[in-house]
Parts: structure tokens; C-alpha cells; sequence
């Protein structure tokens, strides 16, 4: 399946838990960290969320906002919200065509 | 423990992220998995700490280009319309060369507007950005060898039968349908206004539509002057929307962040 996060290698499912994250609004690394245990059932170590996050923010995918304390809170671009759309419509088609073909209908 | 994690990352690494780095390890114990985490994020931080370097370097010309394509995608909606406007001869009689200097101008101005948008929309879409890119641009440059072909031939046939005219004509007319081509992809990336694309796209349409109606003929007179008079409008609005909003997003990128 075409990624759209191409060049992230084992980096670009983490991305991908990011970007959900970050949907509803900014979040700084814990909350992320929080949101994708609890969505995902894994914990995301802190080194990955990191490599991840630079090559985000790298991509103008995501952008930082100023910090609150020492915490960094990241928030969305419209690259990056696009970029989310685009992947979350391929993985919901293949999802479909998953459950298509295990002859099982979508909820 | 965290200090000496934090210290297995580059130092370009550090100086970015280390702060707020140590504040999320403070915020829950350490354990095994997230040494072995850690570590091998500082590995993949230092192989790639050369190429952060460049992409430090290349997000300076990213906001940039952001703000150098803005402005001359004000300037060049500007120069169009006004040569467009000038070279029809329905409003104002002026010099040639006036109008010859301002086609040579808002052919630039196009240009590079054109190269600082499409650097920023590059980073979602490279493929559909640099071909939205390349077909307004190659009728730009089209356009510029016209108006140079006007001011030094004149009449005469400068390749095969065409004249110069024909030329312009033809360079400019690809700049319509490339700008509607270029509508469409930033309509597509979302990367800046989709309203100002939407603009630009209608715009780009109608002005095309205006020529090929006038060449074929068949129409009222009076369609063809208000399809090219809200066409004319409808670019220059487009161009000058997306250059204002390309140098909002500049700002926004360039804004100082707290260290």
C-alpha cells in the first residue's frame, strides 16, 4: 500500500499515530505519548516519538508552538492535515476492501 | 540517568529538543524498553544529524521562498493584469514600450513567483507541484521570447510563419491554462488558500475561454469584453489572495519561538 510518508521508514506508522493525535488540536510530547497508548493499546517510547516528530516538523507536516514551561506543545499545518486526510481515506478504502473480501459488512 | 541519554544525541539534536526531551523523560519512570527506545533514537538522530544541517538550511529557504513567491505573486497578478488590460487598447493608449516593459516584468514576476509557491508545495505534492509549476512557467518564457521578438522584429516571422505576436499570444495563453493548472494543484495540496486557487482557476478559465471565442468569433462582441474583463479580475484577485496568504503562512513560520 502507497505511504505517503515514504522516506520515514519504520518511522512512518508512528508518524501516522502522531498526525491522529495531533487532530483535535496541539499536544506536547506526553500527551501524545498518552494518546496513542490509550488509542493503541502500546506504549510509543520517547526516542521514537522524537525521530518521528523531527521528521514532521521537518516535512511542514507539523510545527511547534512556543513552549509551556519546558514542554513544546505541536500543532497540525494544513500540509499536515491534508497529508492526514489522504492517508486516513486509503487505510479506511483498504479496511473496506478487507472486510469485503472476509465477506463481512462495515459497521 | 536522563542526562546521560540526553547527551547520546547529537548536540544540534540537544539544542532543539533536548529541553523539552528531559521534561517528558521527567514525567514518568524510565524503563528498560525506553532506554533501548532512547538509545536508538540518538542513533538515528546522528546518522542523520549531517542531514539535519541541510534541512535546518533548507527550512530558512523554505519560509523564504514562502515570502519571495508572495510577493511576486502580488506583483505579477498586478503586471498581467494591467498589461493585459493596456495591450487590448479599450481603456488607456499608451506607449508600447510601456506596455512591452510591463508584459517583460509581470512575465518575471510569474516566474518566480511561480518557483517560491511551488518549493512550498512541493513538500506535500512534488510530482503535481513541479508539473503545475512547469507548464505556467514554459509560457512565461514563451511570453518574455514574444515580447522581445515584438521589440526587435517587429512583424516579420521570427519562427517558421509566426511572428512574434503569435508567439506572445501562444506563451500567454499557456500561462492561463498552467495558472489554471497551478489553481487546481493548490486547490488540491490545501497548502494555501483554497478560495484564492478557486479564484485564480476561474479566472485563468474565462481569459482563456475570452481568447478562444475571440479567435473562432461566432459570439457577441459584448460576451467576449465581459468574459475577459471578469477573467482579467479574477486572476489578478487570485494571484494577489494566494501572495497575501503565502506571506501570512511566512510570517507565521518565521515567527520567534521562545528557546
Amino acid at each position: 500500500m502507497e505511504s505517503n510518508l515514504p522516506e520515514f521508514g519504520r518511522f512512518a506508522e508512528p508518524s501516522l499515530l502522531i498526525l491522529v493525535s495531533l487532530s483535535d488540536g496541539p499536544k506536547h510530547g506526553y500527551a501524545i505519548m498518552q494518546d496513542v497508548e490509550r488509542g493503541t493499546g502500546r506504549p510509543m517510547g520517547a526516542g521514537t516519538l522524537y525521530a518521528a516528530l523531527a521528521r514532521l516538523e521537518e516535512r511542514g507536516i507539523i510545527e511547534a508552538l512556543p513552549p509551556e514551561d519546558r514542554r513544546r506543545p505541536y500543532r497540525l499545518t494544513a500540509i499536515g492535515a491534508t497529508n492526514l486526510a489522504e492517508q486516513l481515506h486509503r487505510l479506511s478504502r483498504f479496511a473496506q476492501m478487507g472486510l469485503r473480501q472476509l465477506g463481512e459488512t462495515s459497521p | 540517568m536522563i542526562a546521560f541519554l540526553i547527551r547520546c544525541y547529537p548536540s544540534s539534536w540537544r539544542a532543539r529538543y533536548g529541553d523539552e526531551f528531559a521534561a517528558l523523560l521527567e514525567e514518568r519512570p524510565v524503563g528498560p524498553f525506553d532506554v533501548a527506545d532512547i538509545l536508538l533514537g540518538a542513533l538515528d538522530a546522528r546518522r542523520r544529524s549531517r542531514g539535519h544541517a541541510a534541512t535546518l538550511s533548507s527550512g530558512r529557504g523554505f519560509t523564504m521562498s514562502l515570502r519571495i513567491g508572495g510577493i511576486a505573486a502580488i506583483l505579477a497578478g498586478i503586471l498581467w493584469a494591467t498589461s493585459l488590460v493596456l495591450a487590448s487598447g479599450t481603456i488607456l493608449e499608451v506607449d508600447g514600450i510601456v506596455t512591452g516593459l510591463l508584459l517583460v516584468a509581470g512575465a518575471v514576476t510569474l516566474l518566480v513567483a511561480l518557483a517560491g509557491l511551488s518549493a512550498f508545495q512541493a513538500r506535500a505534492h512534488p510530482l503535481l507541484s513541479w508539473v503545475a509549476f512547469a507548464v505556467p512557467a514554459a509560457g512565461a518564457v514563451v511570453s518574455l521570447v514574444g515580447v522581445a521578438g515584438m521589440t526587435f522584429v517587429g512583424d516579420r516571422p521570427m519562427v517558421g510563419d509566426l511572428s512574434p505576436w503569435y508567439i506572445w499570444v501562444f506563451g500567454t495563453l499557456t500561462v492561463f491554462l498552467g495558472s489554471g493548472l497551478f489553481a487546481i494543484v493548490t486547490y488540491r495540496t490545501a497548502a494555501l488558500s483554497r478560495i484564492a486557487a478557486i479564484t485564480l482557476g476561474v479566472g485563468s478559465v474565462a481569459v482563456t475561454l475570452a481568447v478562444l471565442i475571440g479567435a473562432v468569433g461566432g459570439v457577441p462582441e459584448a460576451i467576449g469584453i465581459v468574459l475577459t474583463l471578469a477573467g482579467v479580475v479574477s486572476f489578478l484577485v487570485g494571484w494577489c489572495a494566494l501572495g497575501v496568504d503565502a506571506i501570512r503562512l511566512d510570517r507565521i513560520s518565521a515567527a520567534p519561538r521562545p528557546a
